[in-house]
């Protein structure tokens, strides 16, 4: 059994509730839930202080209100899904590893940071740090999906080791940064300084994109991978268009810095392409 | 000036990062002034003369002159109160002083950021991510024989770092001084240190990372494609020329500034210059030190990671340190109005911070400590006079190399240090709170366990 929750108080200070997570709440009456320790600034309270417990009749942990503040929403979850009717706060889903998260608002810094597997999706705008390595961690990512459907702040996938992350939108600076395996998806346009020190994975982009001086042009060719990724991504409703997943593509290699096995792919928009 | 004169010899002077420490000091002890400062530069001396006594309130609460006791009661009142405090500034104090705020941050369960976070803050992430090949200045004077200077403007902003450590002091392995020296500036205008360089390299604005990179690439023997000096402003032949003297020395060092770290790409364009010196490590010693600004910021950074384990933006609300640039730095917390109240020691936040964060120190009660007036203690709830860090107080200070140095203090002050004002609302809020807050995400004490104790 799960719950609907409805955040009936606004915390003026961060709020930390990774009790917010399908497993944390599986079996809890109403009362027991609101019971539940969050941590409020520097103090503990109770779920119930913020939320509005009540009953969910379709198997989904329901999140309803502007939980900006609310900080590790579904944070290292394993299994069953959370719907967040409003914006998430930071670190939503970090450290994942099964099940899925669906925000339809906007979510903050470090969307799925270090996540292993699972799905993400964010309806509006995620902040930096998506699917990223936290601070002082050479790894991010280790497997999943993010798919954010706005545009995204910088070091996107920096240190993804597998997994995919996709972005309807436009990317920050760094996206992909020292990234050692994987594929990000970026339908807008890259920021500044995409890859660099990426030793493996694929960056790919539906816009011209002027790349570090350490990353060499190889060919134009129509990847095999890249239609199947697109064609899945279309499937979980982002824009890709038919000349996308047909498209011939700018392959650039890089980071030469590093061991130079990774590459940006560029859609070529060459007349007769 | 009176005729009750007395000298202060080997005085250090803690205006900059130099923190030099062969200040000869003349003190009129009458009239509590510096008169003189054998051996300041033009910035020491201007810091040596502005520090007399001013007749300021010991405390000002709300504006209404007050004790320091009083402001004390009323600092620890809100400190107590207070869900998400933010301890900010710290560069411009003693180590005793930062020690007793990482303390007061800890039993507050608080978050405690210096301004590094706005200057070198970049270089703290990146040697995290990337390490740091270093060195002292006495390394660098003795031994250095290609200094290249990024993004910076020594010869205005540290005019002694040139004549006491990096361009013309002889060095035992340096006998000729600036003769045996070659001297690099890169930066995106010409400055008052360009003349005091051989090279000058000047970027485009906002392409040091690329700069940077073709530089990596070059080391390792990669193709870089002509088209860089489109990009940055210079041109291939500069940037192998550049390599080829980088290997060929025997002893090389980059001394950074906040031309690189705070312009885009901030983290990674001090990571790719502390790349780069791990990369000339191939071939020959390269070192990379950072050029810090305020006198102490360096102890700043040593004090916290000391104390917990993170230089800058440690968060303390669970029990335990946490370190994560972004959600416990300054400028952010503010800018997204987490703080509900912030104790600001030897800063002034008001005068330099983005608009939304300085809105928001508005809104919140906030605590300042300082020697002067400033914008940020116009705008306090409770502003606290403090002596002056090496002309009334003593202490430890760190050079901007990590090497630690004790302050000779030229004349006593009337008002108390920050390390007193800071004991005394720590000490406050010990009472206040009944210990140490329970670390929050802690279980509670059993009743058994807690009445044995």
């Amino acid at each position: 059994m799960s719950l609907a929750l409805t955040l009936h108080t606004v915390p003026t200070v961060p709020l930390e509730a990774e009790v917010l997570s399908p497993a944390r709440l599986a079996g809890l009456s109403a009362p027991e839930a609101a019971k539940l320790t969050v941590v409020y600034g520097n103090q503990r309270a109770d779920l119930g202080d913020f939320f509005k417990v009540g009953k969910g009749a379709d198997g989904e942990l329901h999140l309803t209100g502007d939980l900006a503040r609310v900080k590790r929403v579904g944070m290292g979850m394993a299994e069953g899904r959370i719907v967040v009717h409003g914006s998430a706060g930071m670190h939503l889903g970090t450290g994942m590893t099964g099940g899925e998260i669906v925000v339809e608002g906007d979510a903050g810094d470090w969307v799925g940071s270090e996540m292993t597997g699972g799905r993400i999706t964010v309806k509006g705008n995620a902040g930096h740090m998506v699917g990223s390595a936290t601070r002082g961690s050479a790894v991010g990512v280790r497997g999943g999906e993010i798919l954010i459907f706005g545009n995204v702040g910088n070091e996107a996938g920096s240190g993804m080791r597998r997994g995919l992350i996709a972005i309807g939108g436009d990317s920050g600076d760094f996206a992909g940064v020292n990234m050692l395996a994987g594929t990000i998806v970026v339908l807008g346009r890259l920021g500044w300084r995409t890859g660099a020190g990426m030793a493996r994975g694929s960056i790919i982009s539906m816009h011209p994109a002027e790349l570090l001086p350490t990353f060499a042009y190889a060919c134009t060719y129509s990847p095999l991978f890249l239609r199947l990724c697109l064609l899945h991504l279309g499937r979980l409703g982002l824009p890709v268009a038919r000349s996308q997943v047909e498209g011939r593509y700018q392959r650039w290699c890089g980071d030469a810095v590093e061991l130079n096995r990774g590459e940006v792919l560029l859609l070529d928009s060459a007349p007769g392409a | 000036m009176s005729d009750n004169l007395k000298v202060v010899e080997n005085a250090t002077c803690t205006f900059c990062g130099c923190v030099c420490d062969d200040m000869n000091l003349t003190v009129d002890v009458d009239e509590h002034r510096i008169t003189k400062a054998e051996n300041a530069c033009i910035l020491g001396k201007a810091w040596f003369r502005e520090h007399g006594i001013e007749q300021r309130p010991f405390a000002l609460i709300d504006g209404h002159e007050a004790t320091t006791e009083a402001g004390v009661e009323e600092a620890a009142q809100i400190l107590a109160r207070a869900r998400f405090p933010m301890i900010y500034g710290l560069s411009d104090t003693t180590c005793e002083a930062q020690r007793v705020a990482v303390g007061l941050a800890d039993m507050l369960g608080g978050t405690i950021d210096t301004t590094t976070s706005v200057c070198h803050g970049p270089s703290g992430i990146a040697f995290q991510g990337v390490g740091e090949s270093t060195a002292s200045l006495g390394e660098l004077k003795n031994r250095a024989d290609m200094i290249v200077f990024w993004g910076g403007n020594p010869a205005e902003a540290h005019p002694r770092l040139f004549s006491r450590y990096a361009v013309t002091p002889k060095g035992m392995y340096i006998p000729n001084g600036r003769k045996d020296r070659t001297i690099v500036l890169v930066d995106v205008r010409r400055t008052a240190s360009t003349p005091a360089a051989d090279i000058f390299v000047q970027v485009k604005p906002r392409s040091d990372f690329e700069v940077l990179w073709a530089l990596r690439a070059l080391v390792k023997g990669r193709k870089v494609d002509p088209s860089i000096e489109r990009r940055t402003g210079v041109s291939l032949a500069v940037l192998e020329d550049l390599v080829a003297r980088m290997k060929r020395c025997n002893y090389g060092a980059f001394l950074f500034g906040m031309g690189l770290t705070m312009n885009r790409g901030r983290h990674f364009n001090s990571a790719a210059l502390l790349a780069l010196a791990t990369d000339l490590n191939q071939f020959t010693h390269w070192v990379a030190k950072p050029v810090r600004g305020h006198g102490n910021v360096t102890g700043a950074d040593n004090v916290v990671s000391w104390q917990t384990g993170f230089p800058f933006g440690v968060n303390f609300s669970r029990g335990y340190p946490r370190f994560n640039p972004g959600e416990f730095t300054t400028v952010d917390v503010l800018a997204r109005g987490d703080a509900d109240a912030a104790l600001i020691i030897a800063s002034d936040p008001a005068s330099n911070f983005p608009k939304p964060a300085i809105e928001h120190l508005k809104r919140i009660p906030v605590i300042v400590l300082d020697p002067k007036a400033t914008l940020t203690s116009r705008l306090a709830r409770v502003a606290f006079t403090t002596a002056t860090y090496g002309i009334n107080v003593t202490g430890t200070v760190y050079r901007m190399d990590d090497v630690a140095l004790t302050l000779r203090p030229a004349f006593p002050s009337p008002y108390p240090s920050d390390e007193q004002v800071l004991t005394a609302i720590r000490d406050r809020v010990r009472v206040l709170l009944g210990g140490n807050r329970l670390p929050a995400g802690a279980a509670p004490i059993a009743p058994a366990v807690a009445a044995a104790s």
